[in-house]
C-alpha cells in the first residue's frame, strides 16, 4: 500500500522547511532506513529516511523549496498504485482542520517569522543582549533570535560568542547581515577587511556524491550577486580607511634552530617545555618590540596608545576558525613560559574552552602559516592594533662562502603594518632588528 | 457587642414614647448693664478690639483680592481667601473665656476663629509665658521679624498681638515666615500654642478630627475642651454625622469605667452663616429649618443644642461659657447652632448670585461691629471716640503687617533652588519615639498572664519542622505576630489606643485581636460605631495631639468610606504643618478575598499614590511582626495592609523563625525570600505564595533559577535591592492581587525599566488581578493571578520556554484588545 512520506517538524516553532537535496529519484527503489532527503531549518540540517520498502512512485517537491512541516514530501508503493490521496493540496487542507491546542500555539509561527525577518537585517534585541554583543563583540548579523516575537535575548549572543561568531564594530557597521565571512581577527572575529578578503562560506549540503545532474541547484546566485556589490563598497571603503602593507624580510635561523635542538637535548633534565620555533619568534618579538614603541600600540583615529606591556597576540587555528588568543605581559616571561603559555592556550581555543577575557586585550600579533609551507604572505592586522608578524616557513637559501656557494635555512617573515600609524622606515627597523636578534639568538638571551 | 449589656426583648418591644425637651432658640437676652457683673469695662471694650482686628484683617484681604491693593500697599494675592466679614461676633464670643488648653479646630473661613482664638490666649498668658512660646516657636524666626519691625513692641502683649497677626499672615501669603512656613495657608493655618489647631478645606473636615482631639483629651486625662467650628452646609456630610454619632457613644457613659467614665469634651459648634457657598442651607438644601434641631436625633442629651445669637458677642460667650461647663463635667457632646452671616461672598470671585441686595443690607445694619459699639456707647463703658481710635490704631496695625509680610526680604519664600528639599523633608517627620508619653500602662493584667500570650509561647515559630509543615493549630500565624508587636506595645506606649469595628469582645474580625480585650480597659480598647470616615479621622485629631493609635479599616474595600480622611487629612497634615505635627497612626486595613466583589480588593495602589503616607503589606508572620513593630514606633502614618488569605500562614522563609523578643523591620525594604539567577519575581502582598509556587515549577520544569521578592513595603521603598537582582538576571516579573489597571506594579516598573534598562533582556512585565469585578470565590482563579500565570506571562514576553503550551493568553494582542475595551 503506498504511504506518503511527510517533511517532519523539528521544533514547535518550524513552520516550514527548505528541501536541500534529493538522495533517491522517482522510480527508485528504496529499503526502510535509505536516506530519501536531506533538509534544512533556519538552524540546521537533517536527514529524512523511508519508513518503507518499495518504490518511489512519486516526489511533489524539488530542491530549495520551502516546504510546510507534515506536507507529503514523496509516495513509496508498488507501482501502479492510486496515490491521488496524498497529494500534498490534500494534505494541508486536512491539517488546516486539525484543531490547535489554544490562541497561544498559534503565535508559533510568529516567532518563526521574526526569525526570517532577522535575514534581511531587521529584528529586535533586547537591550540586555545588545550590550552584552556590544562588550564580546558577538556578530549579531549571525543571531537566531529565540525571545518572544522575534526578539534576540540574552541566550542568542551567549550562543554566539560560544560558536565563536564574533566582529568588530567597523566590520559591523559595514557588514551584509546576509553574507558570512571568514573572521579573521582576534578570537575569530569578522573584522573590516575580512569584508573585502573573506569569502562567503557556503552552507554545505551534507552529502556531496552523487548529485544527480538535473537536480544541480543555484541557490547561491542571489546572495552572490548581492555580496558582490557589498564587497565592491566594502572594498573602497577599507582602501580609503586602512592603509596596510606588508614588509618581506628573512632571516638565517641556524641560530635559533641550533638553539632548540640543544633545548631539545636538555628537555627533560631542565623539565622544560617543548619549544617551538615559533615560541621562540615570539620570544623575540617581546624582547625587541619594547624599542619600537608604534608598534606595540593601538591606533584609535584621534590618539596613540603606546602600551609599556606586551600582551602578545597568537593566533590559532580551530575547527570553530581562526582565534588570537593573548598572553598577557609576554615581555615579563622566560622563553619557556611563553612556550607554555602558547600550547596552553591554543589548547583551549582549540577545545572551545577559551575564556573571552584571553580573546581580546593585545597589543600585537604573531601569526604563523610556515608549518603549511607559505614562503610569504601578508596578515591582516588586528585593529586597533598597529601591526601584525606573519612567520614563514624556512627555505634553503644559498649563500656565498669562501669554499664557494652553500646553503642556509632561511625564515620568512611577513610584517603588515597600519601606515596610518607608522612609517615604512621605523617597520622596517623593527622587522630588521628582529631578525638580527633571531640571527643571534643567544645574544639576545643574555639581555 | 458586649455581655454586660443586655437587651431585653421585652423593653426594647414595649410601646411608648420618644419625649423630647424644648431646645433653647436664642434665648439669651441680657443687657451689658446686666453684663458689667460679668465683665470689666476694659474686657468689654477688648471684645470690640478683638472683633476690629478680625474686620480689618479681612477687609485688607478683601481689598488685596479684588483691587490688588490695601491701603495704598499694592499686592497680589494668588491664593484661596474664604473671608468671615460679618461673622466677627461669632468667633471673638467664643474665644472669650477659652484658655490655651482648650482647642479649636476650624474650616476654610476660621481667619477670624485663629485671630479671637490668639488675641484671647495673649490675655490670659502671663507675659513671660507668651514670651517663652514666642521664643521657643521655630526657635523665634517669627519673633525676630515682628521684634526688628513692628512699632508697637514695648510690651509683651503688644508684640504677641503683632506676632499673631503677622503669623497668621505671612502663612497666608505662603512665606517662610509664616506659621507653618506657609504650606498650610488661608485654609489650615493654625497655632498650637495657642490651642489653634489645624483649620481644615474639606467641608465638615474638623469635625471628626476634633472628635479624636477629645478623645485623646478624655483618654490622656487632659485638661480642656475641644471645639469643631464647621459651617451649617457640612451637616450635609457624612464624617460630619460619623462624628457626632462617634462621640455620641453611650459606651463613654454606660461602659468606661472611673475617671474615664462620661461624655467626650467635644463641642461642635456650627458657625451658621447660611450659606454653603452658595447653597441656602434653610429652606433649600438640608432639611432642619433650624440646625440645632438635629441635637435630638443623635442622643437623649440632644446633645444640650441650643441656637444663639451670633451677632452678640456675648451672647456667643455666655453659652460657651454654660458648653463647656457641661464638657468638663463630663457630659458632653455640645451643637451649638450660632447664627450669623458673612458679608462676604464665599470668596472673592463670589458674585452673590444666589442673594439679594435687600437681604445682605438687612443684616449690614445689625452689624456686631456698630450694634455692639453703640451698647457699649449707650451703657457709658467707653466714649465713642475710643472705639474710633481702636479702629483707626487697627487699621494703622494691619497696614504695618501686610507691608511687613509682603516684603520678600523679610518674609522670603521658601528657596525651594537653595533647598530643593525644603518641602520634601517634611513629608515625614521619620522620627523614632518609643513612647509618645513617659507614664504608667493602663492594663488589666500582667502581659505574661495573658491567656493569648500563653497560648503563643507554646507555638511553633517556624512553618517547617523535620521538613513538614507545621500544622495551623501549632505554627505561630501572621496574625501572632502582628498581635505580639501590638500587645507589646500596649505595655509600652501609654497614649496607645485601639478602636474600629469588632475591635473589643470579638478580638477583630479576623481574631488579631483575641486577648486585648481580658487586657486593656475600655479606653484603650473600644469598637467605634460603624463609621470609617470617624474612624480614621478621629484617629488623625488622637495623633496630631500626640497620641498613638490603630485603627482598622476591616477590609481594603471600606477605604472609600473613609476616602477624605485617609486621602486629605491623615497624609497632609504633617507637611502642611511644617513639621510642627506629628501623626503615629497605624492604619491596619484587611485585604479580603472569597468574599465577591465589594470584599476582595486590593486598594495598596489607591493609598500608595497619596504623598505623605507609609504604605506597608507584609505576608509573613516575621515581617508581619517586624513591620508593624516599626510602625508602632515611628511617627508618620502607616497603612497596614494584611491579607486574609494568610492570617493563619506560618513562617516559612525567616531561618530560625518569629524572634520572641522585639525587633523592628525597617520600612521601605524589600526582601529576597528565594534566591536565584535567571529571573527575578517581584510581589506585593499574599501573591507571595503563588510566586513561590511558580519558582518551583520554573525550577523543576524549565531549570530555571527565579529569585523571589517580596516588596513587603510599597512606600517608601527602596529599588536598590531590585535593581541589583534585575541587573543579574536582565528580567522581572511583578505581581500582585491588585486590579492591573493603575495598579502600583505598574509604577515600579516604570522605575524599574529607567534604573535597569541598558541591563534588562526583556521588558518588565506585570500581571495583576483582571479589571473586572472580583467574582465569587468559585471563579477567583480567573481573575487573581495563578502560579500557571507566572509561567505563560514568562514564556509569552519575557523568556520562550523550551515546549510550553500556554494556557492563558497573554499575547500583544490580547493586551490591546482588553485595554481598547477597558476590561
Amino acid at each position: 500500500m503506498a504511504t506518503p512520506i511527510i517533511m517532519p517538524r523539528q521544533g514547535n516553532t518550524v513552520e516550514s522547511c527548505i528541501v536541500s537535496k534529493w538522495h533517491v529519484k522517482k522510480g527508485d527503489q528504496v529499503k526502510s532506513g535509505d536516506l530519501l532527503f536531506t533538509y534544512e531549518t533556519d538552524k540546521a540540517t537533517f536527514d529524512a529516511e523511508s519508513t518503507e520498502d518499495g518504490t518511489v512512485l512519486e516526489i511533489f517537491f524539488d530542491v530549495g523549496d520551502d516546504v510546510p512541516v507534515l506536507t507529503n514530501m514523496c509516495i513509496i508503493g508498488q507501482p501502479g498504485e492510486d496515490i491521488s490521496a496524498f497529494l500534498p493540496q490534500d494534505e494541508q487542507k486536512e491539517e488546516k482542520k486539525e484543531p490547535e491546542p489554544v490562541q497561544a500555539v498559534s503565535e508559533g509561527p510568529l516567532v518563526q517569522k521574526e526569525t526570517q525577518m532577522q535575514t534581511s537585517g531587521f529584528f529586535g534585541i533586547s537591550p540586555r543582549a545588545k550590550n552584552l554583543a556590544d562588550k564580546s563583540g558577538a556578530d549579531l548579523s549571525k543571531v537566531v533570535p529565540t525571545g518572544p516575537q522575534g526578539r534576540a535575548i540574552e541566550r542568542d549572543v551567549r550562543s554566539l560568542i560560544s560558536q565563536g561568531a564574533l566582529i568588530s564594530k567597523a566590520a559591523m557597521a559595514q557588514a551584509d547581515g546576509s553574507s558570512e565571512y571568514i573572521g579573521t581577527g582576534l578570537g575569530g572575529r569578522i573584522i573590516l577587511p575580512d569584508l573585502v578578503q573573506g569569502e562567503k562560506v557556503v552552507s554545505e549540503p551534507v552529502q556531496t556524491l552523487e548529485v544527480p545532474k538535473e537536480q544541480k541547484i543555484d541557490y547561491t546566485e542571489e546572495p552572490l550577486t548581492n555580496i558582490r556589490k557589498i564587497i565592491g563598497k566594502s572594498m573602497h571603503k577599507s582602501l580609503a580607511e586602512m592603509a596596510q602593507l606588508t614588509l618581506n624580510a628573512s632571516f638565517n635561523a641556524t641560530a635559533i634552530m641550533d638553539y632548540r635542538k640543544k633545548i631539545k637535548g636538555a628537555m627533560e633534565k631542565l623539565g622544560l617545555s617543548n619549544i617551538t620555533l615559533n615560541d621562540i619568534v615570539m620570544y623575540a618579538v617581546t624582547r625587541i618590540i619594547k624599542k619600537h614603541k608604534a608598534i606595540n600600540a593601538h591606533y584609535t583615529g584621534t590618539s596613540m596608545k603606546y602600551f609599556s606591556d606586551v600582551h602578545l597576540g597568537m593566533a590559532v587555528d580551530t575547527e570553530r576558525g581562526l582565534m588570537v588568543p593573548t598572553i598577557f605581559n609576554a615581555d615579563q616571561m622566560s622563553l619557556n613560559r611563553i612556550a607554555v603559555e602558547s600550547k596552553k592556550l591554543a589548547d583551549a581555543c582549540k577545545t572551545g574552552t577559551i575564556n573571552p577575557d584571553l580573546l581580546q586585550g593585545g597589543t600585537f600579533t604573531v601569526t604563523n602559516l610556515g608549518g603549511l609551507g607559505v614562503e610569504s604572505f601578508t596578515p591582516v592586522i588586528n585593529p586597533p592594533q598597529t601591526a601584525i608578524l606573519g612567520v614563514c616557513s624556512i627555505t634553503e637559501r644559498p649563500y656565498m662562502t669562501d669554499q664557494g656557494l652553500a646553503l642556509y635555512p632561511a625564515m620568512g617573515l611577513s610584517l603588515t603594518f597600519d601606515h596610518r600609524a607608522v612609517d615604512g622606515a621605523p617597520a622596517a627597523k623593527f622587522l630588521k632588528d628582529l631578525c638580527e636578534a633571531l640571527e643571534n639568538f643567544e645574544l639576545l638571551m643574555a639581555l | 457587642m458586649t455581655k454586660i449589656l443586655n437587651i431585653d426583648p421585652k423593653q426594647t418591644r414595649a410601646r411608648g414614647m420618644i419625649k423630647f425637651t424644648d431646645i433653647p432658640v436664642n434665648q439669651y437676652s441680657k443687657t451689658i448693664e446686666q453684663e458689667k457683673e460679668n465683665y470689666t469695662n476694659e474686657e468689654f471694650v477688648r471684645v470690640f478690639r478683638d472683633m476690629a482686628v478680625i474686620r480689618e484683617f479681612e477687609t485688607m484681604m478683601n481689598a488685596i483680592k479684588t483691587t490688588g491693593q490695601y491701603n495704598g500697599v499694592e499686592y497680589n494675592h494668588p491664593g484661596p481667601a474664604h473671608l468671615s466679614i460679618g461673622q466677627e461676633a461669632a468667633a471673638v464670643g467664643q474665644a472669650f473665656y477659652l484658655d490655651t488648653k482648650d482647642f479649636i479646630f476650624g474650616s476654610h473661613r476660621s481667619h477670624g476663629e485663629i485671630l479671637a482664638k490668639g488675641l484671647s490666649a495673649i490675655q490670659k498668658l502671663s507675659d513671660q509665658e507668651l514670651m517663652n512660646v514666642m521664643e521657643t516657636y521655630r526657635n523665634g524666626t517669627i519673633l525676630r521679624v515682628v521684634e526688628k519691625h513692628c512699632k508697637n513692641t514695648q510690651s509683651a502683649k503688644d508684640l504677641a498681638v503683632s506676632f499673631l497677626i503677622y503669623g497668621t499672615m505671612a502663612e497666608i501669603f505662603a512665606r517662610e515666615t509664616g506659621f507653618t512656613r506657609g504650606l498650610g495657608g488661608s485654609m489650615h493655618a493654625f497655632f498650637t500654642p495657642f490651642g489653634i489647631y489645624p483649620n481644615n478645606a474639606i467641608v465638615g473636615g474638623s469635625a471628626d478630627i476634633a472628635t479624636g482631639a477629645a478623645l485623646f483629651k478624655k483618654v490622656n486625662l487632659k485638661d480642656g475642651i475641644v471645639i469643631a467650628n464647621i459651617g451649617d452646609a457640612s451637616l450635609g456630610c457624612g464624617p460630619v454625622w460619623e462624628a457626632l454619632s462617634f462621640s455620641a457613644m453611650d459606651q463613654f457613659k454606660k461602659l468606661w469605667e472611673g475617671e474615664y467614665q462620661g461624655g467626650l469634651p467635644i463641642l461642635f459648634n456650627i458657625m451658621n452663616n447660611q450659606y454653603g457657598m452658595g447653597g441656602q442651607t434653610n429652606g433649600e438644601t438640608m432639611g432642619y429649618e433650624m440646625l440645632a434641631r438635629i441635637g435630638a436625633g443623635v442622643n437623649p442629651e440632644q446633645m444640650h443644642a441650643e441656637r444663639v445669637d451670633g451677632f452678640n458677642p456675648l451672647a456667643v460667650a455666655d453659652a460657651v461659657k454654660r458648653k463647656k461647663e457641661l464638657l468638663l463635667a463630663k457630659k458632653g457632646p455640645v451643637l451649638l447652632d450660632v447664627v450669623t452671616y458673612r458679608f462676604s461672598g464665599h470668596s472673592p470671585s463670589d458674585a452673590s448670585s444666589y442673594r439679594t441686595k435687600e437681604e445682605t443690607e438687612a443684616w449690614q445694619t445689625q452689624d456686631s461691629l456698630v450694634e455692639y459699639r453703640a451698647n457699649l456707647v449707650n451703657a457709658d463703658v467707653a466714649k465713642d471716640s475710643a472705639f474710633d481710635e481702636i479702629l483707626e490704631n487697627t487699621k494703622d496695625l494691619i497696614t504695618e503687617i501686610c507691608k511687613l509680610a509682603i516684603d520678600k526680604d523679610i518674609s522670603p519664600y521658601m528657596d525651594l533652588n537653595a533647598d530643593p528639599k525644603a518641602i520634601e523633608k517634611l513629608m515625614f517627620s521619620n522620627q523614632r519615639i518609643e513612647k509618645m508619653e513617659d507614664r504608667e500602662c493602663e492594663t488589666l493584667m500582667p502581659k505574661e498572664e495573658n491567656p493569648r500570650v500563653q497560648q503563643i509561647a507554646k507555638k511553633v515559630r517556624f512553618g517547617v519542622q523535620d521538613g513538614q509543615k507545621v500544622s495551623k493549630n501549632k505554627v505561630y500565624q501572621v496574625r501572632d505576630g502582628i498581635f505580639e508587636a501590638i500587645n507589646d506595645k500596649f505595655y509600652t506606649d501609654p497614649t496607645l489606643v485601639a478602636y474600629g469595628e469588632e475591635n473589643r469582645d470579638w478580638g477583630g474580625a479576623f481574631a488579631v485581636y483575641r486577648g486585648l480585650t481580658e487586657a486593656l480597659p475600655y479606653n484603650r480598647l473600644f469598637n467605634s460605631p460603624i463609621s470609617e470616615g470617624a474612624i480614621v479621622g478621629s484617629a488623625v485629631g488622637y495623633g496630631l495631639c500626640g497620641g498613638r493609635v490603630i485603627v482598622e479599616l476591616m477590609y481594603s474595600d471600606f477605604l472609600g468610606r473613609a476616602g477624605d480622611e485617609v486621602f486629605n487629612q491623615l497624609s497632609k497634615w504633617q507637611a502642611m504643618s511644617a513639621g510642627e505635627l506629628k501623626m503615629p497612626v497605624v492604619l491596619r486595613i484587611s485585604v479580603g478575598s472569597k468574599y465577591g466583589a465589594q470584599h476582595s480588593q486590593d486598594w495598596t495602589s489607591l493609598t500608595a499614590h497619596i504623598p505623605g503616607l507609609k504604605v506597608v503589606f507584609p505576608v509573613t508572620p516575621y515581617d508581619a511582626k517586624g513591620l508593624m513593630n516599626s510602625a508602632l514606633a515611628g511617627t508618620d502614618p502607616v497603612v497596614f495592609f494584611e491579607s486574609q488569605r494568610v492570617y493563619d500562614y506560618g513562617e516559612f522563609f525567616h531561618e530560625g523563625g518569629v524572634p520572641e523578643g522585639y525587633y523592628e523591620i525597617p520600612i521601605g525594604e524589600p526582601d529576597v525570600k528565594i534566591q536565584g539567577n535567571d529571573i527575578t519575581i517581584l510581589t506585593v502582598g499574599a501573591t507571595l505564595y503563588r510566586a513561590q509556587e511558580a519558582v518551583e515549577i520554573l525550577r523543576e520544569k524549565y531549570g530555571l533559577s527565579a529569585e523571589l521578592i517580596d516588596a513587603r513595603s510599597i512606600v517608601p521603598f527602596n529599588y536598590e535591592k531590585v535593581i541589583e537582582s534585575v541587573k543579574k538576571t536582565g528580567r522581572i516579573l511583578l505581581a500582585g492581587d491588585a486590579c492591573e489597571r493603575g495598579s502600583h506594579l505598574k509604577d515600579m516598573v516604570q522605575t524599574i525599566s529607567e534604573l535597569a534598562f541598558d541591563y534588562l533582556d526583556a521588558p518588565p512585565v506585570v500581571i495583576g488581578a483582571r479589571n473586572w469585578i472580583t467574582p465569587a470565590h468559585e471563579y477567583e482563579d480567573a481573575f487573581f493571578p495563578q502560579p500557571s500565570w507566572f509561567i505563560d506571562a514568562i514564556h509569552e514576553k519575557i523568556l520562550p520556554l523550551r515546549d510550553h503550551v500556554p494556557v492563558n493568553n497573554f499575547t500583544d494582542v490580547e493586551m490591546i484588545r482588553r485595554n481598547r475595551e477597558g476590561v
